[in-house]
């Protein structure tokens, strides 16, 4: 038997490889991927929430799942502008590695 | 009477009409778009005049998601004066954004470059009215992207794109703690509104500790969008790299937004243990850092980057003490004062750069762009007589009457410490001999602003009962 406890921890995994990756990676694009899967653990959570939250008639909330449709067309929409911005910083800069992108500083 | 709603729908529209009149008009000059989009945003403004401010309606249908009362209503019309006046910006701007890209016509881009900040103006308008956490994040999310866009926008400028990565990683990541943060809100409590979710933190049975950890995200993730320290890390890179109309809209729209949503999020928020020391600490950090930072720049852009986290800290100590009648004033008169300096800085980046020596001797070149710099600066350092001032002031007398001394005392410890670097630029302009004797023209919609600002800073700076009447 699944409980709510196991899929919140799932989810906290996949949240922290997301920060961690974000952190840790030198790449834009490995960071972007990060970043969506911190996206969707929050996702996961919140259908998890909202399955385990029985109404008296014995519905599920719906409203978490309606947040989860929003986050994902967000997180779409995110990505087609994200990935244009690298594209084009690739095309002037011929690197996605953060390291090189270093031209403004104190 | 107008319903509130139709605001936001009649930018939008505006918005839309704009891009396909842009796309199908071939020989149009870009320009028209700006004026079209001035007129638009001028009519909703007056528009809003003839909306009448209701109470939040948490439970009727629609209304759960939305509320029109006085408090949305002030921070939309700031939303429109603050895209109308970075759209007559845009205009000055117009030939370096020509410049830097690449395009079949010698006027591309443009009218995307005029046209997008409607775009943003609907969302920040939308967050100001916005009492759900689903309406908060949609609303966000259509500020934050299309800011991407407009960060990014002058993309042969490698400086430019740099920036616009940036900003893209760091809201990214505030949005995806924003999520998890309404995520363990929503575990907590099964709600998203956030009148009900108050009502939910009052039962017994609560679970603190989850209630808490989705606090502390969703603080962190607004943190971001006020530029508040430690998540300031993006703010100076972004606002320097960025295309300078678009830097005073981040500046400015995205800060007043991203407060009216801490503002509503807090209402529920502080009913939770430790948060009010959480916003405290913020605060004195944002200060401490924002101020002690801009003291050695020589980038005046960079410089209001700086001073932008500086005045997110005083902004931060009207939260703390719930005084939303200082938290307003004080947005107004940063709207003024930064408009107006960013103003002026369009104007001279073209004829040279934004470094402090391309200011040298401004009084000479032009005595009238000099003469709105410096009431920018004594605004903003808080010179007795401005708005900036009077903000100050409200904000240190709501702090010593919700008993926060230790707040106040470093308030006034930094605005002394704002005055060296914001006077710099004063002994710059006055008393340095310039290296360019060149004339800078300014067109005379430029003028009318800049005078309409000067003023404004001057008549909220004695006379701010208008503003106090139309939060009632």
């Amino acid at each position: 038997m699944m409980t709510l406890g196991s899929y919140l921890v799932v989810s906290a995994v996949l949240f922290t490889i997301g920060f961690a990756g974000v952190l840790l990676r030198r790449n834009i694009i490995i960071i972007f991927m990060s970043l969506e899967l911190m996206l969707n653990a929050a996702n996961l959570s919140l259908v998890a929430f909202s399955r385990f939250r029985v109404s008296p008639a014995g519905l599920p909330e719906y409203h978490a799942e309606m947040l989860v449709f929003f986050v994902i067309t967000v997180a779409a929409a995110e990505v087609a502008v994200g990935l244009a911005i690298i594209v084009a910083l690739y095309r002037a800069r011929r690197t996605t590695h953060i390291d090189d992108i270093n031209q403004l500083k104190f | 009477m107008i319903s509130a709603p139709y605001l936001e729908v009649a930018a939008i529209v505006l918005g839309v009409v704009l891009l396909l009149v842009e796309s199908f008009s071939v020989q149009l000059n870009k320009r028209v778009i700006a004026y079209a989009a001035l007129l638009g945003l001028a009519a909703i403004f007056l528009s809003t005049f003839f909306v009448a401010p209701t109470p939040a309606m948490p439970h009727a249908p629609l209304w759960n998601f939305y509320a029109s009362d006085a408090l949305s209503l002030f921070f939309k019309r700031i939303a429109l004066a603050t895209t109308a006046l970075v759209i007559i910006m845009m205009l000055d701007y117009a030939p370096v954004v020509c410049a830097n890209i690449a395009g079949a016509t010698p006027q591309a881009g443009l009218g995307e470059f005029f046209s997008l900040p409607l775009f943003t103006c609907a969302g920040l308008m939308w967050m100001s009215s916005a009492i759900d956490f689903v309406m908060i994040f949609v609303s966000l999310e259509l500020v934050t992207i299309s800011f991407y866009v407009l960060v990014s926008f002058t993309r042969r400028n490698p400086l430019t794109l740099e920036a616009g990565v940036k900003y893209l990683v760091l809201s990214a990541l505030s949005t995806g703690f924003l999520v998890y943060g309404i995520t363990w809100i929503f575990g907590v409590t099964g709600e998203t509104n956030l009148y009900r979710i108050a009502e939910a933190f009052t039962r017994p049975e609560l679970e603190s500790t989850g209630a808490l950890l989705g606090a502390v995200l969703i603080i962190i993730s607004l943190g971001f969008k006020i530029a508040a320290v430690p998540f300031h890390i993006w703010v100076p890179d972004v606002y320097q790299g960025a295309p300078t109309p678009v830097t005073a809209f981040l500046s400015v729209g995205s800060k007043a937004a991203g407060f009216v949503v801490l503002v509503r999020v807090l209402q529920p928020l502080l009913m939770l243990p430790n948060v009010r020391a959480l916003l405290v600490a913020l605060a004195v950090l944002t200060l401490l850092y924002g101020n002690l930072a801009a003291l050695p720049q020589s980038n005046l852009k960079r410089l209001l980057a700086y001073s932008s986290i500086a005045h997110s800290g005083y902004l931060l100590i009207a939260v703390v003490a719930l005084s939303g009648r200082a938290l307003a004033f004080y947005l107004v008169a940063y709207l003024l004062m930064t408009l107006l300096s960013f103003a002026v800085l369009v104007l001279v980046e073209r004829h040279g750069g934004c470094e402090l020596e391309n200011f040298s001797g401004l009084s000479r070149r032009s005595p009238f762009l000099a003469f709105a710099m410096l009431i920018a600066m004594a605004s903003l350092a808080g010179v007795p007589f401005t708005a900036g001032f009077l903000g100050k002031f409200l904000v240190f007398d709501a702090a010593v009457a919700a008993h926060q001394y230790t707040l106040v005392a470093i308030g006034i410890i930094t605005v002394a410490a704002g005055f060296y670097y914001y006077f710099k630029v004063v002994r710059a302009m006055y008393w340095e001999t310039s290296s360019s004797g060149e004339m800078i023209f300014i067109s005379p919609l430029t003028r009318m602003a800049i005078i309409a600002m000067i003023f404004g800073i001057f008549f909220f700076g004695v006379y701010p009962q208008p503003l106090f009447n139309a939060l009632r």
